[in-house]
């Protein structure tokens, strides 16, 4: 008996792996996700978003975030067979992170440059964190849906590849957000 | 003659503006790429970047803590932050770039060689502890089972000594009835 108390006591019991990923608001909270509350994002309008992930697969995890720029008609990942956006990819952000640890970064944006040609508007370039991002992107009609997906890449190490989600007791599980806006005033501010 | 030599400039203005095109495409092509692509690991340091976080998954598994793991995933951060900034940098700066990824080579080292000794610290640790769990648990075995047998033995000699103190008394109500 003593020695099964033993057992227990240095033998760790093995939890449930998973990740977790949230975008919150200004305010880091689930509101706030636009300026004054209006989605209608002008050129040049700064968006305040804390993108977050946390670790509880129970080991080091080099992890990335994938952004995207989609529109109404493009397919977001999908949940079942695992699969990506085909969305085009605006950037992206990897981190090493720990078991049990958080990793939020600020996700301050704006669109630098658009244009809108016979009610096909599109959005040319992003701002992340002072950093611009030429956007390669989807048109959208008279500037209503688009969406900014993001998805939770992680390294394999036994196949040493990246992948979209994680693997878990023999299953492919994925973790992604999307956060709609409109541009319907191309124009700057 | 002449319509021919014109024809022949033309060609050379035509291929030149072409080259041209091309160029101001490929320099458009590198200036934006890296900016796309950004801080995944490279493909040439791919293979070491699997390789210390495999070794960082040994140390984890031969019981290291907390404290032990985090000094190892800040260098992996800052060796993730330095392949960042070699992508970003321009082609033209080959050198600046060259030397980025050789930190990222240095520090990955640092990640592997730490790791190991981290791995064999965390594994003697384990064993030391758990043969002192064992080993306790062995101890209070014994220990407990010598305290139930002494208990045992005190209790009946206690209960042996608690009879031989016994004393008969005439019940008092029998007394009464035969007064009466």
């Amino acid at each position: 008996m003593f020695e099964t108390i033993a057992y227990v006591a240095v033998t760790p019991r093995p939890g449930e792996q998973f990740f977790q990923l949230y975008v919150l608001g200004a305010n880091r909270l689930l509101s706030d996700y636009y300026p004054d509350g209006d989605p209608d994002i002008r050129v040049g309008e700064l968006v305040k978003w804390y993108v977050g992930v946390t670790d509880f697969m129970g080991t080091v995890q080099l992890v990335g975030l994938r952004l995207k720029l989609g529109n109404q008609t493009i397919s977001p990942p999908n949940d079942l067979e695992a699969t990506p956006s085909p969305a085009p990819l605006v950037a992206e952000f990897w981190r090493f992170i720990q078991n049990n640890e958080t990793w939020e970064m600020p996700f301050f944006w704006q669109i630098v440059n658009g244009d809108a040609v016979g009610g096909s508007t599109r959005v040319l370039a992003l701002q992340i964190n002072n950093e611009t991002y030429p956007v390669l992107g989807p048109t959208a009609v008279n500037g209503y849906n688009f969406r900014l997906i993001i998805e939770l890449w992680t390294w394999e190490a036994q196949s040493t590849t990246l992948q979209f989600g994680w693997s878990a007791s023999g299953e492919r599980r994925v973790a992604w957000a999307q956060v709609w806006f409109n541009m319907t005033n191309p124009l700057p501010q | 003659m002449y319509q021919q030599t014109e024809h022949a400039d033309e060609r050379d203005m035509l291929s030149s503006s072409r080259l041209l095109i091309m160029c101001v495409a490929l320099l458009a092509l590198l200036l934006v790429t890296p900016r796309i692509a950004t801080s995944q690991p490279s493909e040439e340091l791919q293979p070491r970047f699997s390789k210390a976080l495999a070794l960082v998954h040994q140390a984890e598994v031969a019981g290291a803590t907390r404290e032990e793991i985090t000094n190892l995933v800040v260098l992996l951060n800052k060796a993730l932050q330095l392949n960042e900034q070699a992508t970003r940098s321009p082609t033209f700066e080959a050198k600046r770039r060259g030397d980025l990824l050789a930190q990222v080579n240095e520090t990955l080292g640092t990640v592997e060689t730490e790791a190991s000794q981290v791995e064999v610290t965390a594994a003697r640790r384990t064993l030391t502890t758990r043969t002192q769990a064992y080993l306790s648990g062995g101890i209070l075995a014994v220990v407990s089972t010598f305290a139930y047998v002494i208990a045992v033995r005190f209790w009946r000699e206690y209960r042996i000594k608690r009879t031989f103190q016994m004393r008969v008394f005439r019940k008092r109500v029998e007394q009464s009835v035969h007064r009466k």
